[in-house]
Formats: C-alpha cells, structure tokens, sequence
C-alpha cells in the first residue's frame, strides 16, 4: 500500500490517528547525493594515507583539489578546456545537422531506406578509435583530427535515433494530414519532424556524451590540442595531482553535458506525454 | 455529390484474397446526411478510406462531384473515430484547426477569425491557447470537427466519431452534428456501428452486408428536420425505424439473402 492510500484511509476513518502519529519525513535526494559526494571525497582523502594505496599514483583529495586550483589560475589550461569544448561543440553540431537532415530524408524514402539499411548498420558499429591513423594522416595532430572522430561516433547516434523516429509516424496521423491536403512541406515540418523529434533529441543525449568522450579520447591518443592532451602531458610528466584535477574536470564537463541536453530535451518536447505536467504530477 | 458506383475492395492475406468490399453502389445529394451502419467488421471504414482518397478501390470509383477520387479530393473533410491520435498534440488547438487554412491563401487575420469562428460553432469558443491533450475525449472529438468545418468543406466524411466518447458527451456530440449540418449546409457521411445513432442522425441510413459487402439495406428515416434526445428517440416511429435497421443487420449477420 503507498503511503498516500494509507493516510487518506486514516483521514476519512480515523481523525485521531492521523493527528497524533505524524509520519517520518523521507530524506530530500538532493541531501543524500551531496552525502555521497562527500563520502567519496573523505574516501579519496583518507585511502592514500593507508598502507591501501600509493599516494605517488592515487594522490590525497586535498592534493588533487590544490592541483586543480593551481590549473584554474593558468592559461594553458583554460585553453585547453576551450579546445575540447569546441572540438565538442563543433562536433556535435555536425552529427546532429547531418544526422537529422539525412535521418529525415532516408527516413521519408522507403526505396533509400531500404538500399542504406545494411551499409549502415555495417558503419554504424566501427568504434570511432578505429579511425584514428585515417585522422593522423589526414589532418595530423590539428583540430580537424579530433572532429573527425567526434562526428563519427555522434553521428549514428543521432541517425539511427531519427530514422526510427520517422518510422514511428502515427498513421491516423498520417491519414490526417493526407485527408487535410497538407503540402509536402507541411508534412515534412508538422508530422514528421515533431514526431522524431523526441527520438531525435534521445539521439542527442546519447550523441553529447558519446562526443565529449571522443573528444577527450582523441586528444589525449592523438595528441591533439584540449583537456584529453594535457591529461596525457601531466601523466607523462609524473604530476598524478594534476592528473586526476583534470580527469575531474573532464567528469565534470560530461554532468554538464547531460544536465543541459536534459534541459533543451524538456524545452523541446514540452507537448510530448513524457515531459508535460499531466503525466507527471 | 458523392457517387459510388462498384466500388470494391480486395486484401491479399496468406497467399489468398479476402474480398472486404464486394460491391456497392450508392449515391449522396448535395446537402444529404446519410448514416452508413453494418455488423461490425463489414467494411465500413474500409469503404469510407476510398471515398476518402486514402484507399485505392480494387474495382469501381468513388465521384466526388462528379470527378473520381484518386486521392484525397478538394473539399472534403474527415472525422477520424482516433481524435486523440488525429489531432497534433505538439500544437496547441488554434494551431491545430488553423494548420489546414495554410494553403488557402487566407492573410493572417482571416485565418485567425477563420479558426475563432470554427470554434465557436463547436461550443470551443477562446480554447485556442490550450493543448488538445488538456481536453477531455469529447471536447478533443470537438477540435477535430473544429478542424473539419474551418476550411469549409462541403463533404464531411465521419469515420465512427463518438465510437470513443461516453453516452452523455455522445449524445451532445450527436446534437452539434446535427446542428452543423442543418447551418452549413454541407453533405454528411456518416459511419457507426450504432443503431440508435444511425436513425437519429440519418435522413437516410445504409445497411451493409458481411463480407463481402453490398449494399443489403436503404432506410429513409422520416422523422423531419428538428430532433430531440428525448423526444424523437421517444417516439414510436423512432422505435418502428430503429427496430427495422436492427433487423436488417440481425439479417445480414446471418448472411441471408
């Protein structure tokens, strides 16, 4: 029984009950989550004073922390954070204008869908890294390098999601807009696109994440400039503090990340069941 | 208005053909309110699709004045029985009846009256901000024949409209058909499976067979201009009309001839 069902029970049968045993207030998650943190922290501090780990590979948090605060104050770091962010951003971009624009066009024409359906599939699972001398030897160490394999991932993340949404056209729907004489553009813009929209923006969380990895994995393998070098410039030079002040970064760049796609998603698809308030509250 | 001459449909299931629509053959006038009923699974929708220009007939044609549907013809509208499914609900009701106005070359603020008025005739009057999913199943069915008179077309096919809605909303819904026929002056298919519904609604009703179908039936329904929930469904000659559509169905389940 929820505990909803079982106070209105008691209001309507039994008044005294209800005013004399007042209910355990359940934690607010937002409290437990900051504990958590805190526990992990506390954790990392105190671990690298036991005999348990190294401290020369697994520095304590306040040392990790003050190599953080040192790179917060330096240049080169701030480039750095802005190369991967672009690499990201720019990256993003193109899967997810590309993905959608030819997810929509396959998607409307069963003949291309049916002709592509086994080239991408057979595309779509290469793992992004498999790419990487193809990078080198095309674009070196630049950002290009870095942008191809963030594309790549992203971009079926983001096509297979709309070619999916298209499909998942209603056909009263359809009918609808068939019966209505809507133009082609009209279908186009107030059928189809709304209806992979929620697919579409599915494909850009998953898209968002899987970019920001690549991007980070690109740079520290490729030696690109960005966050995923530097990671790879402290490791080589011995410095553990900063290289774990970075990885941190780079963790808290990804909450970002997915805490603004769960944003634009809610902004967008405002209509849909899953967001609007009636299903929720 | 509407003429249906041989018109038939065929589905290929399992290597074989189950032939859902024999025959039929029918005419419309401009301005008619005509019920389709049958047993269930007849082929009502089926032969409302091809009317409609959403089903290419296997034989026959469907004309709408005078020029064979081959597609979804020019003036004419359907009611869906799905109105939640129907009606976008990434747009907001205004938006909804308005998007049909689009591509007639109305400037902005015709088209903005355009959709005010349509929602004033269906007793909507100021919902246009609102999401259709914020309305109840009847005031959604409502938006949809909103949607449908805005353009003004003079053919309104209605696919089992209130098959989804409870008996008082049903019975409203009934009235405001009725209503906007007698004021529009357009030409009403109407498709049910309900009886009751059928002589109340109709001037006329059309019986159909079981698969394969054909026309078995056609009923005039001589109850005059101005219905009444209470009344006509009262009176005897509602009970003798309804008691002889109802035996021409019990007939055609039966499959006699």
């Amino acid at each position: 029984m929820s505990p909803q069902r079982s106070n209105d029970a008691s209001t309507m049968s039994d008044q005294r009950l209800h005013s004399s045993r007042p209910r355990p207030r359940p934690v607010p998650p937002l409290l437990l989550g900051a504990a958590g943190v805190a526990a992990a922290l506390l954790a990392g501090q105190l671990l690298p004073l036991t005999p348990l780990v190294d401290p020369r590979y697994f520095p304590t948090t306040g040392a990790v922390l003050g190599a953080l605060a040192d790179d917060l104050a330096r240049a080169e770091f701030w480039r750095a954070l802005a190369d991967t962010l672009t690499a990201w951003a720019l990256g993003l971009a193109i899967a997810v204008a590309a993905g959608a624009a030819l997810g929509i066009l396959i998607g409307s024409l069963p003949p291309v869908r049916a002709a592509t359906a086994s080239t991408i599939e057979f595309l779509r699972p290469i793992p992004s890294v498999a790419l990487v001398p193809l990078a080198v030897l095309l674009f070196g160490t630049r950002l290009p390098s870095t942008l191809l394999l963030v594309v790549y991932a992203a971009f079926w993340q983001v096509l297979v999601q709309v070619l999916a949404g298209v499909r998942d056209i209603d056909p009263v729907a359809a009918d609808t807009a068939k019966s209505l004489r809507l133009t082609a553009w009209q279908r186009l813009t107030r059928l189809a696109w709304p209806t992979a929209l929620p697919y579409l923006m599915t494909g850009v969380r998953l898209a968002a994440t899987v970019a920001l990895v690549l991007a980070v994995t690109a740079e520290l393998v490729i030696g690109s400039p960005g966050l995923g070098n530097e990671i790879a410039v402290a490791q080589t030079s011995g410095a553990a503090d900063r290289m774990y002040a970075l990885i941190l970064v780079a963790g808290a760049l990804g909450v970002l990340v997915n805490l603004g796609v769960r944003l634009l998603e809610r902004e967008a698809l405002s209509w849909h069941p899953a967001v609007r308030g009636d299903a929720r509250w | 208005m509407l003429e249906v001459a041989g018109i038939g449909k065929d589905y290929r299931v399992d290597g074989g053909v189950f032939t859902a629509v024999d025959s039929l053959s029918f005419h419309v006038a401009e301005g008619e309110l005509v019920c389709v009923v049958g047993p269930s699974g007849c082929g009502k929708t089926t032969l409302l699709r091809m009317c409609a220009g959403l089903l290419a007939p296997t034989r026959g044609t469907a004309r709408v004045d005078g020029r064979d549907v081959d597609g979804p013809p020019e003036g004419t509208a359907v009611v869906f029985q799905e109105y939640g499914r129907s009606l976008f609900p990434w747009m907001r009701v205004g938006a909804n009846v308005e998007l049909p106005l689009k591509r007639l070359g109305l400037t902005r603020a015709e088209r903005r009256d355009r959709v005010a008025e349509a929602l004033r005739l269906v007793d909507l009057e100021g919902k246009e901000q609102v999401w259709p999913w914020q309305l109840s199943g009847g005031m959604q069915q409502r938006v949809a024949i909103a949607r449908a008179v805005a353009f003004r077309p003079r053919l309104l096919l209605m696919d089992e409209p209130f098959a989804a809605v409870d008996a008082q909303t049903r019975a409203d819904l009934e009235d405001l058909i009725r209503d906007l026929w007698s004021r529009l002056g357009i030409t009403v298919v109407f498709i049910t499976h309900d009886i009751d519904e059928s002589v109340y609604l109709g001037q006329r009703v059309l019986v159909l067979s079981s698969p394969p179908t054909t026309l078995r039936a056609e009923i005039h329904i001589d109850l005059g201009p101005d219905r009444d929930q209470l009344d006509t469904r009262s009176a005897p000659a509602f009970a003798k009309l309804r008691a002889a559509v109802w035996r021409e169905i019990q007939a055609a389940k039966r499959g006699a001839a």
